[in-house]
């Protein structure tokens, strides 16, 4: 049965719209795996030494269980919004017959194989041993080995418990970033914690029963979940949302573009996937934080000049690339009704324009780590309004990808947006801004940078009919090979 | 109102429509029957313009479908499911189609009233999002905003499917009185050979791509028709 589902399985993958559509394609998902495949396994080998260098008077086996913890939560978080359960195509094998248990042991089964567990195990296998090179005792290693994998399996399936509900989402991430301010003001060392329970764990072999019983026990919760909602309606009908209608006739004011502007905020408000924009959008506003805080990125231009278009860009970005396909599921409606594309582009590019302003307020904080870097966040902005949001919503006119709005991106989902048109259109949008930005800079100071910076977001401003009526005439050469791509599911 | 002519669709050299001539005058109700296949959507889809014709053109009250957008005002269609979306509630479906045609929120309502029957109360607040009604449901929503901003035509493929008795024999009046009261050009494409004949003044049988028959409707057509399709 085992082999029946599997070769079902590799038919669905094989056959899929976005995998037989291009080799490229696949060649890059393989990369891709092997990439982070390969980091994590390079990571685990020389992390033992990176440790011992970074905090030297310490064991790096407690430094690294000191961190765990955050793992845990941050692994978490992470799964929530990347890692859902797999939807097998189960209707059809209900009324064949097979039995549920079955149907049900496989589909748990196949999660234990996810890119997400096997990205832990791949860097916790080589750290291992490094641990028993460098004369750890390999039998405690071992168990301690055995124990993070239990609980990587641990969190794999709590995720599928949880994966449904946003609070046990927004209770874990508070949870997280309370740990990370209580450790960091001393008031619960939360790496003391975490370092008392990991480092038992290495230190007492017998203790590996505690997570291995706790993966059991949570492999049986979601059996039993499942085995209860085996039927019609359950797990496989769609839940049907309760309703939430906002009075948005305010928006009239806005004239031609209210009817977009007030659809295009229903659609990012009650579907996942743009939610998930949503998300990533808010989360851009902190990269900065990662850039400036470190000492060798601070002071470096060109990061300084990359960090800022992601922060204020983020929606900008994210959401653009996929103006039109945001409308993929309803397109032969678009094209056939009477609407005018120039309008339609506008609603989008203003929304990607409010996207900017309201990330840029949030920005203000910022000014903490120098008027300089606040100043290239601000000519960033004014590059994003003028400039970026043409060059995305151009791209977005050649992507041609149907989005699934209520179903969220899986982990390699992206990857069917990319071709090599969309690298080189993402190529300005990144290295633009700092191209425009060191010329001046070197042959006059760092005034003219921003200056020249501002400057080529105002100028974009200025044509901006003119950039709307080009795009407009690319959606119009690319019709019926867009309405074609979007019908194809 | 609609000129077809010499329209063809080639897929990778296999032809799935090839029809010469036919024209639609204002005012017809006019039926589209085939099986499977015989390029009933393809040419519905040449219509709206969401496919390019291999060759020929098409015009819509003098406008060339095909190059200019004009006609899309006076026209309008429900095709699919991929015409809804999903995620409005009907209101804000239909007050959104509204906008569209310029139609105000009253005149939007001014209409929908009309309809209150065909609805039978499943469709007007309940509190769901389309993508949530049943497919029968859906189509209630999706025939409806078709008719809102009068249109001169209306295109409807397989309206009847999914469709409870009720709501069918309720349809097929709508249909009727929009063609001869309101001289809306209606175009159905239907596998119900009852109920077009019902309904349409005119019926057009086309079998792999080719016109094979273009009736009149009198109280022969429906055993005529069947005489055809039982082979």
């Amino acid at each position: 049965m085992t082999k029946t589902f599997l070769s079902l399985e590799w038919k669905k993958f094989s056959r899929s719209a976005a995998f037989s559509k291009g080799l490229v394609i696949k060649i890059l998902m393989i990369f891709g795996a092997l990439y982070f495949g390969g980091i994590a396994i390079f990571m685990g080998g020389i992390g033992f030494k990176i440790l011992q260098k970074a905090v030297p008077d310490v064991d790096p086996l407690i430094t690294l269980n000191q961190f765990l913890l955050y793992w845990v939560l941050g692994e978490l978080a992470l799964r929530f919004f990347m890692h859902q359960m797999p939807v097998m195509n189960i209707k059809p094998l209900m009324t064949l017959p097979i039995k549920r248990s079955k149907v049900i042991q496989f589909l748990l089964n196949k999660t234990i194989f996810s890119f997400f567990n096997l990205i832990g195990i791949l860097f916790f296998i080589p750290f291992s041993a490094a641990l028993i090179y460098f004369g750890y005792a390999p039998l405690q290693v071992a168990a301690w080995l055995l124990s993070l994998m239990g609980i990587v399996l641990c969190l794999n399936f709590i995720n599928f418990l949880i994966n449904k509900n946003n609070t046990y989402f927004y209770v874990i991430a508070s949870f997280a970033v309370l740990s990370v301010l209580l450790n960091n003001y001393n008031i619960i060392s939360f790496t003391k914690i975490s370092e008392s329970i990991f480092y038992a764990l290495y230190q007492f072999p017998y203790l590996v029963v505690f997570p291995l019983l706790l993966a059991f026990i949570l492999y049986k919760s979601n059996y039993n979940l499942l085995a209860k909602h085996f039927y019609l309606d359950g797990i496989i009908r769609k839940k049907i949302e309760k309703v939430e209608t906002k009075d948005l006739s305010f928006m009239d004011q806005f004239g031609d573009i209210a009817p977009f502007l007030k659809n295009d905020i229903r659609m990012i408000w009650r579907n996942k996937r743009p939610k998930q924009v949503l998300f990533t959008a808010v989360f851009f506003v902190f990269y900065g934080l990662f850039f400036f805080t470190f000492e060798i990125y601070k002071d470096n231009l060109f990061f300084t000049s990359f960090a800022s278009i992601f922060i204020t860009g983020g929606f900008l970005l994210t959401f653009g690339q996929y103006v039109p396909s945001w409308d993929s599921e309803y397109y032969k409606l678009m094209m056939s009704q009477n609407i005018p594309y120039y309008q339609y582009l506008k609603s989008k590019w203003s929304l990607m324009v409010v996207g900017v302003l309201i990330a840029y307020v949030l920005s203000i904080p910022y000014i903490y780590f120098g008027i300089k870097i606040f100043a290239m966040i601000s000519a960033a902005a004014v590059f994003n309004v003028g400039l970026n949001s043409f060059i995305t919503l151009y791209g977005g006119a050649l992507n041609r990808v149907p989005v699934e709005l209520n179903v969220k991106a899986s982990a390699f989902g992206n990857t069917q947006g990319f071709n090599a048109t969309q690298l080189l259109i993402s190529l300005p949008k990144m290295i633009g801004p700092y191209v425009i930005f060191i010329v001046p800079y070197y042959f006059i100071g760092f005034k003219a940078g921003i200056i020249a910076l501002s400057l080529s977001g105002i100028l974009g401003l200025v044509f901006t009919k003119f950039f709307l009526k080009f795009i407009e005439k690319t959606y119009q050469k690319g019709k019926y090979k867009t309405i074609a791509a979007f019908a194809e599911k | 109102m609609i000129e077809i002519n010499q329209i063809s669709k080639v897929y990778n050299g296999k032809s799935v429509l090839n029809i010469d001539q036919l024209s639609i005058p204002k005012g017809q109700s006019f039926g589209l029957v085939g099986n499977n296949g015989a390029g009933k959507t393809t040419l519905f889809s040449l219509l709206l313009d969401l496919i390019q014709p291999s060759t020929g053109s098409i015009s819509n009250n003098g406008i060339e479908v095909h190059q200019s957008e004009a006609w899309k005002p006076f026209t309008s269609s429900f095709i699919d499911e991929s015409f809804l979306i999903g995620y409005l509630t009907p209101e804000e479906y239909f007050y959104f189609v509204g906008d569209l045609r310029n139609q105000s929120k009253a005149d939007v309502d001014q209409l929908l009233a009309q309809f209150e029957d065909f609805f039978h109360g499943e469709i007007l607040n309940q509190k769901k999002y389309l993508r949530d009604l049943s497919k029968g449901n859906q189509k209630k929503a999706g025939i409806v905003a078709a008719l809102i901003g009068n249109p001169e035509v209306i295109i409807l493929d397989e309206p009847f499917a999914n469709l409870d008795p009720t709501t069918q024999i309720r349809l097929k009046k709508i249909i009727k009185d929009l063609s001869q009261q309101k001289g809306v050009s209606i175009l159905v494409s239907s596998h119900d050979l009852m109920h077009v004949t019902d309904v349409c003044e005119r019926i057009v049988v086309i079998d792999k791509g080719e016109l094979v028959k273009d009736l009149k409707t009198n109280d022969a057509t429906l055993k005529e028709l069947e005489a055809y399709f039982e082979g």
